[in-house]
Order: structure tokens, then C-alpha cells, then sequence
């Protein structure tokens, strides 16, 4: 990695339910993301991955330890988001067309009008939408919707490009069909990319290093190197040997952990 | 091939204009029906005709008072004050009540201050608080636009507040994590997330705004289409009254029909 984009140092983060229990999401989680890198962060459910992004994300504030954006000191940037999140849900506006969700993702940056112009067209050519500037979300099937979130996202040339199990909500198919997708994406925009995901095959798939993380309270657990460069085909990936081993290497990681929440679960419960 | 594919569609087709025909006929059919049922009752005697006259009665009535000069004034001046006080009560209390739901749902001190005020006078009839806006307004036109207006400011003002905080809080995250400037937010996020709910409110206000007209045309007013209707009663010009009744109907009805066609302007994502 030539460069650090982000340092986190100790994070933690507490909740606490209606009726006063206290539930220690983040306990202690340091790690690095380098420019241009791609971390996929790999959990059971509740291990407080989603909480990590959202904090990466600027929507919670409420938190203990030290987020550093070392990149953005480096290089202070107009026209840049910090961070720009693509979420688990479908977060198109149904009341506006692709570009008007695109252009509200802009509307914080204050861009002239033809930047942002050259910015919409260039990311809905990249995601493969760009004959569907005036359609609505609804008129889109959900893969396409997905695209769009992901398109408002590049869009704003984000430092940190964070995702949140993006392709959950998709179907088999066309799950594996925007895997290769946003590897070809990533390859072109050069993006720093933290992925959060609970597919072991997805993590090895788009990853260059997959953080596992502990069940509740997170902690992380592993870091393991893919070791595959960017430029990849994840169907040919997933029938190598070294993906199958490193499948394995993580599943045993991660049911460890799967095994602890299901127990945790039964003794809060 | 093909000849099949053309087959299918004109099959899809048929269904479809099938089933468009069948709500249309059945629509039309079910009332007239209950209407046949009421002139059948009268028929064999089985109402009294001086309280309930059968709707064939209502119509000559009706035409009679179309044809007669001086009565069909007479209704037409009824039916315009009546809709003129409707629209007018109805726009303020909208107005007034989207405004301060939204400024309630964005800004929580607002919202803690009068939640409870707005909340709390809400179940209390508004008709039973008429002689007092009688007392604040006067007896004429104010204090029956005040009491249309706050019938239709609780519902759209508690619809609204509730449909900004029960939106999808994924688009209160787009905001925050785009950094969408804060009147980009209200016009473009918060607004159009409520607009289903603030769609409710109005058809709700509306159907308040009716009740309430006619409410206070009974009691303090010598016009409108409630006063005809009360003036009927009194003088047991029943076929008369039924006449005014048809006429609140279709008030209500034209207004119903003319918000779905807003509704479908304005939220062309929910209604699809």
C-alpha cells in the first residue's frame, strides 16, 4: 500500500436499549485502509460492522476513539466527498428521476454545473445506466436501482467509497453478475472502498484484505490478505484453489463467531 | 409463434378490459340498486313516504326546484356560499397545518412545546367549541372559516408531523451522509418523503371541512347548503331536504374526485 487514506485507533462505541441494558457494539477496533485499497469487513450479524460504517459515514457521532482521515490532510480537496455510503437498502428517492438523485448526492458540493454535468454522465456510462437519465426508480428493476445508488456515490469522487452489504438485497444472479461489475468499477476509479458484508465469498471475491470480525462486542478478529491483484475475474477466482482455501480459512473463522452470537443471543434472550 | 404471442396479448387484453367493464357495471349497478330497493319499500308500504320519500319523489322534486326560477336561485346561492366557505377554510387550515407539521417534525423543541397541545385539544369536537370562535369571530363569516380551518389544520398538521418521522430513515441518511445542504433537504427529502401522508391529511380535512360547513350552516347561519337543508327539516319540506342532501354529496363527491387527481400528480410513485 503506497499510501494510508484512513487511520482507525481504538473505536468504540456503546448502546443503550429502552430498558437501560447496555450493549457494547465496538470495542476497541484499530485498523488501516490504504489509498486505493479495498477492505471488506466480514461478521456475524451484530458484531457492530454496520455500526463501524456508520460512523465512517458521518450518521452517528457518537462514538470513543480516533478516526483519522489521513488522506484528506494530505490532499485537502474541493468537490470531494469525505466518505459516500451505498446502502444495504434500496436508497433511491422514488420522487425523482436517476440524474435528480445523482445531482442531490452532488447538491453539498456546490459544483458548477458543468462539472457536475461531466460527473453524472461519466458514472452512469460507468454502471452501465446511461441510456436512464430521466426514468424513475420504480420504472428500474433492483439491480438497476442499486446502480444508481452506487453511481450517486462515485459521482461525489468520494475519498472513502463505504458499502453496506450493497448487493444484499439482489438475487443470486445478478449478485454475482455486479460483483464482477464493481471490480471493473473500482479498477477505473481507483476507489479506497470499505465493504461490509456477511458473504465469505463475496469478501474474498472483491476484497484485497478481509477484516473478520468477533460476534458482540466487535472486535476484530483476523486480517487476512487475498493476494490477488485488482484486476480479476471473480467467476475465474472463485473456481481457484486459493479462494477455496482462504473460503475455508475464513468460514472457520467466522462460524466460531457465529456460534458465539447464537449463544449469546439465547443467554440475553 | 407469433400467432400465439398475438393470441396471448389479446387474451391479457380481454381480461383486463373485463374486469374494467365489471368495476364500472357494478359500481353504477350497486346503488342504483339500493336505490330500486328503497322505491320497492316504499311500494309495499314498508316506510313512511313523509320521512323518507322514495328517490323517484326526490327527483321530480328536484327538477321542480330546477325548473322554478326563484328556487333554483335560491339552491345555486345555497350550494355557492356553502362550497365558498369550504375552499376557503379548507386552504387556510391546509396551509396552516402542513406548515406547522413540518416545522414541528424538523424542529423537536417545536414539536416537545406543542405536541402535546395539538395532541391533547385534537378528540374534542370542534362543533362544540363553535360558540366560543362565535364569541372570538363574530357571527358571520370568520367564525365559521375559523372553525372549517382548524377541522382541517389537526388533520393535515398530525398527518404531516407523522409522515415526516415515520419515513423511510434511509432518506434521512441519504441526507446526512451526502452533506445535502439544509433547504436542499426540506425541499427535495423531507417534503416529497411526507407527501403520501400529507396526501391523507388533506382527503381527511376534506371530509372535516364538510362535516363542519354544514354543522355550522345548521346552527348559526341563514345560507348555504346546511341552512337549506336545516330550513327543510323545520318546515317538513322533506323531498326538499333530500334534494339539499343530494347536493352535499355531490360537494363532497367532485371534491373527493378532484383530490385523487392531485394525489396523482403529486405522488406519482405511491399510487403506482
Amino acid at each position: 500500500m503506497s499510501e494510508t487514506a484512513l487511520t482507525i485507533a481504538d473505536l468504540r462505541k456503546v448502546f443503550i436499549t429502552r430498558k437501560g441494558a447496555v450493549v457494547e457494539a465496538i470495542a476497541g477496533v484499530s485498523m488501516t485502509v490504504g489509498h486505493g485499497e479495498v477492505v471488506a469487513i466480514l461478521g456475524p450479524s451484530g458484531c457492530g460492522k454496520s455500526s463501524l460504517l456508520r460512523i465512517l459515514a458521518g450518521l452517528d457521532d457518537d462514538y470513543a476513539g480516533i478516526i483519522d482521515w489521513t488522506l484528506e490532510h494530505a490532499h485537502p480537496s474541493a468537490g470531494r466527498l469525505r466518505a459516500a455510503t451505498v446502502f444495504q437498502v434500496d436508497s433511491t428517492l422514488p420522487w425523482m428521476t436517476v440524474e435528480k438523485n445523482l445531482l442531490l448526492g452532488l447538491s453539498g458540493l456546490r459544483l458548477p454545473a458543468d462539472v457536475a454535468e461531466a460527473r453524472l454522465r461519466d458514472n452512469l456510462a460507468l454502471v452501465g445506466l446511461a441510456g436512464f437519465r430521466r426514468a424513475f426508480p420504480h420504472e428500474l428493476s433492483g439491480g438497476m436501482r442499486q446502480r444508481v445508488a452506487i453511481a450517486r456515490a462515485l459521482a461525489t469522487d468520494p475519498l472513502l467509497l463505504l458499502m453496506d452489504e450493497p448487493l444484499a438485497a439482489l438475487d443470486a444472479q445478478t449478485r454475482l453478475v455486479m460483483q464482477q461489475e464493481l471490480v471493473g468499477i473500482w479498477q477505473r476509479t481507483r476507489s479506497t472502498v470499505v465493504y461490509v458484508t456477511h458473504d465469505i465469498g463475496e469478501a474474498i471475491a472483491l476484497a484485497d484484505r478481509v477484516v473478520v470480525m468477533t460476534s458482540r462486542p466487535g472486535r476484530i478478529k483476523a486480517i487476512l490478505d487475498v493476494g490477488v491483484g485488482r484486476d480479476r475475474d471473480v467467476m475465474a477466482l472463485r473456481r481457484t484453489a486459493g479462494f477455496r482455501d482462504l473460503e475455508a480459512e475464513l468460514w472457520a473463522l467466522v462460524s466460531a463467531e457465529v456460534g458465539h452470537s447464537l449463544a449469546g443471543e439465547a443467554r440475553d434472550g | 409463434m407469433a400467432e400465439t404471442v398475438a393470441a396471448v396479448v389479446r387474451r391479457t387484453l380481454q381480461r383486463r378490459r373485463r374486469l374494467a367493464a365489471e368495476r364500472i357495471v357494478l359500481g353504477v349497478l350497486c346503488p342504483l340498486g339500493l336505490l330500486c330497493l328503497w322505491q320497492a319499500l316504499d311500494l309495499v308500504g314498508a316506510i313512511d313516504p313523509r320521512f323518507f320519500p322514495p328517490p323517484a319523489q326526490v327527483v321530480v322534486k328536484g327538477a321542480a326546484i330546477l325548473a322554478d326560477a326563484g328556487q333554483r336561485a335560491q339552491l345555486l346561492s345555497d350550494t355557492l356560499i356553502t362550497v365558498q366557505r369550504l375552499v376557503i377554510g379548507f386552504a387556510l387550515g391546509s396551509v396552516w397545518g402542513i406548515a406547522m407539521g413540518l416545522a414541528m417534525a424538523v424542529y423537536p423543541p417545536l414539536r416537545f412545546s406543542f405536541g402535546p397541545v395539538v395532541y391533547g385539544t385534537y378528540p374534542l369536537p370542534k362543533i362544540a367549541i363553535f360558540p366560543l370562535l362565535i364569541a372570538l369571530f363574530g357571527i358571520g363569516e370568520a367564525g365559521k372559516t375559523a372553525l372549517v380551518t382548524m377541522g382541517v389544520f389537526y388533520m393535515t398538521c398530525i398527518n404531516t408531523l407523522s409522515g415526516v418521522l415515520y419515513a423511510s430513515p434511509v432518506y434521512r441518511d441519504v441526507a446526512r451522509a451526502f452533506r445535502v445542504p439544509v433547504w436542499t433537504n426540506w425541499v427535495r427529502i423531507v417534503l416529497p418523503s411526507a407527501m403520501p401522508a400529507i396526501m391523507t391529511g388533506l382527503k381527511l380535512g376534506l371530509g372535516q371541512a364538510l362535516i363542519l360547513v354544514v354543522s355550522a350552516e345548521f346552527v348559526s347561519a341563514d345560507d348555504g347548503i346546511g341552512h337549506y337543508i336545516w330550513d327543510s327539516w323545520q318546515v317538513l319540506a322533506i323531498p326538499r331536504m333530500f334534494v339539499g342532501l343530494v347536493v352535499v354529496t355531490l360537494i363532497g363527491g367532485i371534491a373527493v374526485l378532484l383530490g385523487s387527481l392531485l394525489e396523482r400528480r403529486l405522488v406519482p410513485w405511491a399510487t403506482h
